[in-house]
C-alpha cells in the first residue's frame, strides 16, 4: 500500500492506476488506498515547497489523485476520508481566471479540506451564502488582476456586514497578491502559491 | 524627419543593451494604464486604436512633462487584444463593452479548444491547418479584417506620432514560442499534463512549429517603430514548469527565437512573467550585449545581475501591487534600491510585466522620478 503514496508522489500515472486496479480487485479498503494518496499528495506538497518539484508537478499530481477518485468513487458508496475542515473558495467578482483556483482547489482537497467552489466572478453575497451555508470558518480568495483588489475588499466588508467575520479566516492569493494587498483588502494572508494555501488554511484551524 | 532628442533616446536603448549607457534608462509599459487617469472607460480604450493611442500619447507627455520617459517597451499600434493575444496564445480574449462590464480590463478565458489530436494534425499537416480551423472560433473574423485594415492604413501614421513626440520603442514585435502557442490553446493543466505523458509528440509539434514562428517574429519587426521584439516567457517560467518540460520543450524555442533576432540585427526581449530564478544562467547562451531579460517583479534581479554580469541587460520590474496600491515613497524606495543593487549601466526601468490598469499616476511618475533621479 506504501507503494501507492510513492508512485503518486513519483508522479507516476501508469503504474499508479494498474496498482490501485489491484487493490480494488484483492478488495482493499478504499479508505485506505485514499488515505495512501493523501500521504502521496503531502509528500508532492513538500517537495514543492523544498523547491524540488514546480507548478506542473502539482499539477499531474492532482490530476492523479482526481484519477483515482474518480476510480474510487464506486466503491466509496459515499464514504470520504476524514475532513479537517470545509474552505469556501472561488475567485473574486470582476475576474474571470481559474487556473490558480482550481489548483487550490485539487490541493486543499488533498490535504483533507473539503472545498466549497463558488466558481469565478463570484459576487460578495454569493461567497457570504455558501460560509452561512456550510458553516466554513475559512474563506479563500483567488485574484490574477490588481483592479480586482476591490472585489477581495468588498467581499472582506459582506463578510463583516454578515456577522461572519469573527468565525472565518480569509486568505487570499493569486498572481498579484502579497503582504501590502492583505493590508490593502482587509483580508488575514495571502499565500504565494497553492501549496501555502493548504499550509495556510492548517495553521488558522 | 526624427529630432535630435528622438535619436539621442534611440541611441541610448541601443546603449544600454551594450551596457553603455551613462544614466538610467526609463521605459513606458502600461498598456491598460491610461485610460482611467485620462478619463476614458476601459470599452472606449480597449475596443477604438485612435483613442487607444491618443490617450496612451497624452498619457505618456504627462509623465514626461515631469520627469523624462526615455523610450517605450512595445510600440502602441492600437490593436485589439481580443485581436493581438488569440493569436499568440490561441485563446479567446473577453472584451470590456461586449462580454465583460465597461470598465473592466479584458481577460483570457481558459478553454481547451486546441484537442489532442491537433498534435498529429501540426505533425502531418502544418500548423496553419490547424490555426485557420481554431482562430475564427477565436475571434469575430469581420472585425479582424476591419482591424488588420486599420493597420494597413494608419500603421505608419501612428508610428509617425509616437517619433514626432521623441518616443523611440524597444521592440515593434510580439513573439509567442510554441510552447506557449500549445499551452494558450491547449489550456494549461491539460497541456501541462500533455507535456508528462506525451513529451515526444510535442517536441515533435513543436520543431514542427518553430520556424513559421521565427519567420512570422521577423516579418513583424518594425526597424522604424521599434528594433526588437519580444520573445514571450509566460507559462513556460521555470517556476511553473519541471526542468525536464523546460529543458526540452520550453527553452529550445525560446532560445532559437532569440538567436534569430540577434542574427537580424534586431534585439532579442525575453518578456519573463512569473520566476526565472532556477533557469536564469540558461541566458549566457544568448550572444553577449544583445539581449534584454523583461520581468515581472517576482524573479531575483540581484541574483540575476551576479549570474549574468554584463552578458544581458535588464528591464523591470516595479511590481504591479506597488503600482496600484503603494504610495510613491515606496515606488521610490524601490526603484532606489534596485539601481543600487545591480547598478544603471544595462538597465531600464519599468513596470514589472505591465503597468496594471489601476496604476496609480502619481506612482507611475515616481518610478520615473527615482530612476532619472538616482546618482
Amino acid at each position: 500500500m506504501a507503494k501507492i503514496s510513492e508512485l503518486l508522489a513519483n508522479l507516476e500515472m501508469d503504474e499508479l492506476m494498474e496498482v490501485v486496479q489491484k487493490e480494488l480487485a484483492a478488495g482493499t479498503d478504499p479508505i485506505g488506498i485514499l488515505k495512501e494518496c493523501e500521504a502521496g499528495m503531502v509528500k508532492v506538497g513538500e517537495m514543492f515547497s523544498s523547491g524540488d518539484y514546480f507548478v506542473s508537478d502539482l499539477m499531474m499530481s492532482g490530476e492523479m489523485f482526481k484519477e483515482v477518485g474518480e476510480m474510487l468513487a464506486p466503491y466509496l458508496d459515499g464514504k470520504t476520508g476524514d475532513i479537517l475542515a470545509k474552505v469556501v473558495l472561488g475567485t473574486v467578482e470582476g475576474d474571470i481566471h481559474d487556473i490558480g483556483k482550481d489548483l487550490v482547489y485539487v490541493m486543499l482537497k488533498s490535504g483533507g479540506f473539503e472545498v466549497i467552489d463558488v466558481g469565478v466572478d463570484a459576487k460578495p453575497e454569493v461567497f457570504v451564502k455558501a460560509l452561512k451555508e456550510s458553516g466554513a470558518p475559512i474563506l479563500a480568495l483567488s485574484c490574477l488582476l490588481t483592479t480586482a483588489y476591490d472585489s477581495i475588499s468588498n467581499t472582506v466588508k459582506a463578510v463583516e456586514e454578515a456577522g461572519l467575520r469573527d468565525r472565518v479566516k480569509i486568505i487570499i492569493g493569486g498572481g498579484p497578491t502579497d503582504e501590502s494587498v492583505v493590508r490593502y483588502t482587509g483580508a488575514d494572508a495571502f499565500g504565494d502559491d497553492a501549496q501555502s494555501a493548504v499550509r495556510l488554511c492548517k495553521e488558522m484551524l | 524627419m526624427a529630432s535630435k532628442l528622438y535619436d539621442e533616446r534611440a541611441q541610448k536603448i541601443k546603449d544600454t543593451v551594450n551596457f553603455k549607457n551613462e544614466s538610467v534608462t526609463t521605459c513606458f509599459m502600461g498598456q491598460a494604464a491610461p485610460a482611467a487617469h485620462m478619463g476614458v472607460k476601459m470599452k472606449d480604450f480597449a475596443l477604438n486604436p485612435d483613442i487607444m493611442i491618443k490617450m496612451t500619447l497624452d498619457y505618456i507627455n504627462e509623465i514626461n512633462a515631469i520627469t523624462s520617459v526615455d523610450c517605450l517597451n512595445t510600440g502602441v499600434n492600437g490593436m485589439r487584444s481580443d485581436h493581438s493575444l488569440p493569436m499568440a496564445w490561441l485563446s479567446k480574449v473577453k472584451m470590456p463593452g461586449i462580454e465583460l462590464p465597461d470598465d473592466s480590463l479584458w481577460q483570457v478565458v481558459e478553454t481547451s479548444i486546441f484537442k489532442p489530436e491537433d498534435y498529429d494534425v501540426i505533425i502531418e499537416q502544418g500548423f496553419d491547418t490547424v490555426f485557420n480551423r481554431i482562430f475564427p472560433q477565436l475571434v469575430n473574423m469581420k472585425e479582424f479584417q476591419e482591424s488588420i485594415a486599420y493597420q494597413e492604413e494608419n500603421g505608419q501614421k501612428n508610428v509617425e506620432l509616437f517619433i514626432n513626440n521623441d518616443f523611440p520603442s524597444v521592440n515593434s514585435g510580439v513573439a509567442s514560442p510554441p510552447f506557449e502557442v500549445l499551452c494558450g490553446g491547449r489550456s494549461m493543466s491539460q497541456f501541462f499534463m500533455d507535456c508528462y505523458k506525451i513529451p515526444d509528440k510535442i517536441e515533435k509539434a513543436i520543431e514542427v512549429m518553430l520556424p513559421g514562428s521565427i519567420h512570422s517574429m521577423l516579418a513583424s519587426v518594425n526597424p522604424v517603430s521599434g528594433s526588437g521584439a519580444w520573445v514571450g516567457g509566460w507559462r513556460g517560467a521555470s517556476a511553473l514548469v519541471s526542468p525536464k518540460i523546460w529543458n526540452r520543450l520550453v527553452w529550445p524555442g525560446m532560445k532559437a527565437m532569440g538567436l534569430a533576432l540577434i542574427e537580424n540585427n534586431d534585439i532579442a526581449t525575453f518578456h519573463l512573467d512569473q520566476c526565472w530564478d532556477r533557469d536564469i544562467e540558461r541566458f549566457l547562451e544568448i550572444p553577449e550585449k544583445k539581449s534584454i531579460i523583461n520581468t515581472d517583479g517576482m524573479t531575483d534581479l540581484r541574483k540575476a545581475r551576479k549570474i549574468l554580469g554584463e552578458h544581458v541587460a535588464i528591464m523591470g520590474d516595479v511590481p504591479a501591487p506597488l503600482l496600484a496600491t503603494g504610495t510613491t515613497q515606496e515606488v521610490k524606495d524601490y526603484v532606489t534600491k534596485l539601481i543600487d543593487d545591480i547598478g544603471p549601466k544595462g538597465l531600464f526601468v519599468t513596470a514589472g510585466c505591465d503597468a496594471p490598469a489601476n496604476t496609480k499616476f502619481e506612482n507611475m511618475v515616481a518610478m520615473f522620478q527615482a530612476a532619472n533621479d538616482w546618482k
